[in-house]
C-alpha cells in the first residue's frame, strides 16, 4: 500500500506517529507530500525517523504554490497512492475533526473514492480508486 | 458510519423565522412529523431578540399554522413552537432522510444552517452532500468523526426542554462553564479554581451551584428523595 502524508505543519509530530503506528506497514512506500508553506521537514523526520524505528522507504515532495485539489489528486494518480493522510489540526465544539477546505475538497472530488477513517490525530483516506 | 457536520444558506422554515421583523437569534429543529397532504408537523425551539407573542407570530408567518406555543423558562425570550406547515419547509430534513442519512441537528443562527447527520461511508457522504447542493447551494463541510452508532434523530434538545426550569441560569452557567473548561473530564483539565475565577465567584458559591444542579438532575432521573 503507498501513502502520501500530507503534511500542513512541521507540528505534526503526532500525526505521523499516528500513522505509522496504526495505519502503515512496514516496508510500505510513504510520500510525504508538504504544503508550499512549509519550508523543511527536516526536524519533523529527523525526529519520527520513518527508515529506522519503522522501516519504510519514503521520499519528500511539495505541492506547488496556489495549489488546489487537483494537483493533490494528480500527485495521487501518479504515485498510485492507495491512501492520504491528512493531520486533524483543530476539533469542533463537539468533538469532530475540523475539515479544511483541501480536506472538503477532496472528501467531495467526485473522482476519488474508498473508505474514510477519522482517528485521534489523523484522517485516512483508504483504498482509494481514481475514476479518470 | 460517519456523523458530518455541515452548513448551508438559511432555507425553508428557518428563512420564513428569519424573515419575520423581530430579530431571530437561532431556530432549532426538534422534531418533524410528516402529515398526509404534504404538510410536516415540527416541533421547534427558537430564540428572539426579544419577547414576542403568538399573534404577533401567525401574523408574520401566513401559511404556518401555529399549533402550540410556550416559553422555554431557562433561557430568555426562547419558545418552544409546535407549527404545521408545508412540507417544502422541511426540505432539508426531508433531503436528508429521501437519501438514507439521519439527521441529528438542525439549527439555524443568523447567515448559516448548520446540520449534523449520520452517512454510512465516504460515498454516502458525497452522495447526500450532492444531492444537499443541487437543492440549496454550496455546501461547507466543517467536521467529521467516526461513529459506531446511529444515534438519536433529532429531539437532541429534548433533555433541554426536560430540564426547563429545573435549573435556573446561573447554575446552567456554572454547568456549562464547567462543561466548557474540561472540569469533568477525566483527568480533569481545569480546577474549581480556575472555574470560580472565569466566573468572577467565590469557590464555595461555584461549589453550591454544581452540587443543586446534580441535585436537581438526580430529581429529575430518580424522582424526589422518599
Amino acid at each position: 500500500m503507498t501513502t502520501i502524508l500530507l503534511i500542513k505543519s512541521v507540528d505534526q509530530q503526532r500525526t505521523v506517529r499516528e500513522a505509522f503506528d496504526s495505519i502503515i506497514d512496514a516496508d510500505e512506500p510513504v510520500h510525504f507530500l508538504r504544503l508550499p508553506t512549509i519550508r523543511c521537514l527536516g526536524p519533523l523526520i529527523q525526529e519520527i525517523n520513518p527508515m529506522i524505528e519503522y522501516g519504510v522507504e519514503y521520499t519528500i515532495n511539495c505541492l506547488p504554490e496556489g495549489y488546489d485539489v487537483a494537483d493533490l489528486v494528480e500527485f495521487a494518480v501518479e504515485v498510485d497512492a492507495d491512501r492520504i493522510c491528512i493531520g486533524i489540526s483543530d476539533r469542533t465544539v463537539t468533538g469532530k475533526a475540523r475539515i479544511d477546505d483541501l480536506m472538503e475538497s477532496l472528501l467531495l472530488d467526485e473522482k476519488l473514492s474508498g473508505d474514510i477513517i477519522v482517528g485521534e490525530d489523523i484522517i485516512a483516506l483508504e483504498e482509494l480508486e481514481y475514476e479518470t | 458510519m460517519l456523523r458530518i457536520e455541515f452548513q448551508i444558506r438559511p432555507a425553508g422554515i428557518s428563512s420564513k423565522f428569519f424573515a419575520i421583523d423581530e430579530q431571530v437569534t437561532s431556530l432549532e429543529i426538534d422534531n418533524a412529523l410528516p402529515v398526509t397532504g404534504g404538510s410536516v408537523f415540527l416541533s421547534l425551539t427558537v430564540q428572539f431578540a426579544a419577547d414576542i407573542s403568538e399573534e404577533s407570530l401567525s401574523s408574520q408567518l401566513p401559511n404556518v399554522r401555529i399549533m402550540d406555543m410556550s416559553e422555554a423558562g431557562v433561557t430568555q425570550h426562547t419558545y418552544y413552537l409546535n407549527i404545521l406547515t408545508d412540507l417544502s419547509d422541511a426540505s432539508v430534513l426531508s433531503l436528508l432522510t429521501e437519501n438514507r442519512a439521519i439527521p441529528h441537528r438542525i439549527v439555524c443562527q443568523h447567515s448559516y444552517l448548520e446540520v449534523v447527520a449520520s452517512v454510512c461511508d465516504w460515498n454516502h457522504l458525497k452522495e447526500v452532500a450532492g444531492t444537499i447542493e443541487d437543492e440549496h447551494g454550496p455546501l461547507e463541510l466543517v467536521g467529521t468523526t467516526q461513529t459506531e452508532s446511529i444515534g438519536f434523530p433529532l429531539g437532541g434538545n429534548k433533555i433541554k426542554q426536560s430540564m426547563s426550569g429545573k435549573l435556573s441560569d446561573k447554575q446552567l452557567e456554572v454547568l456549562e462553564t464547567a462543561y466548557r473548561m474540561g472540569y469533568f473530564k477525566v483527568p480533569q483539565e481545569v480546577t474549581a479554581e480556575e472555574i470560580s475565577k472565569e466566573l468572577d465567584i467565590s469557590r464555595s458559591t461555584l461549589s453550591e451551584r454544581l452540587r443543586r444542579v446534580e441535585h436537581n438532575l438526580c430529581a429529575l432521573l430518580f424522582g424526589p428523595r422518599t
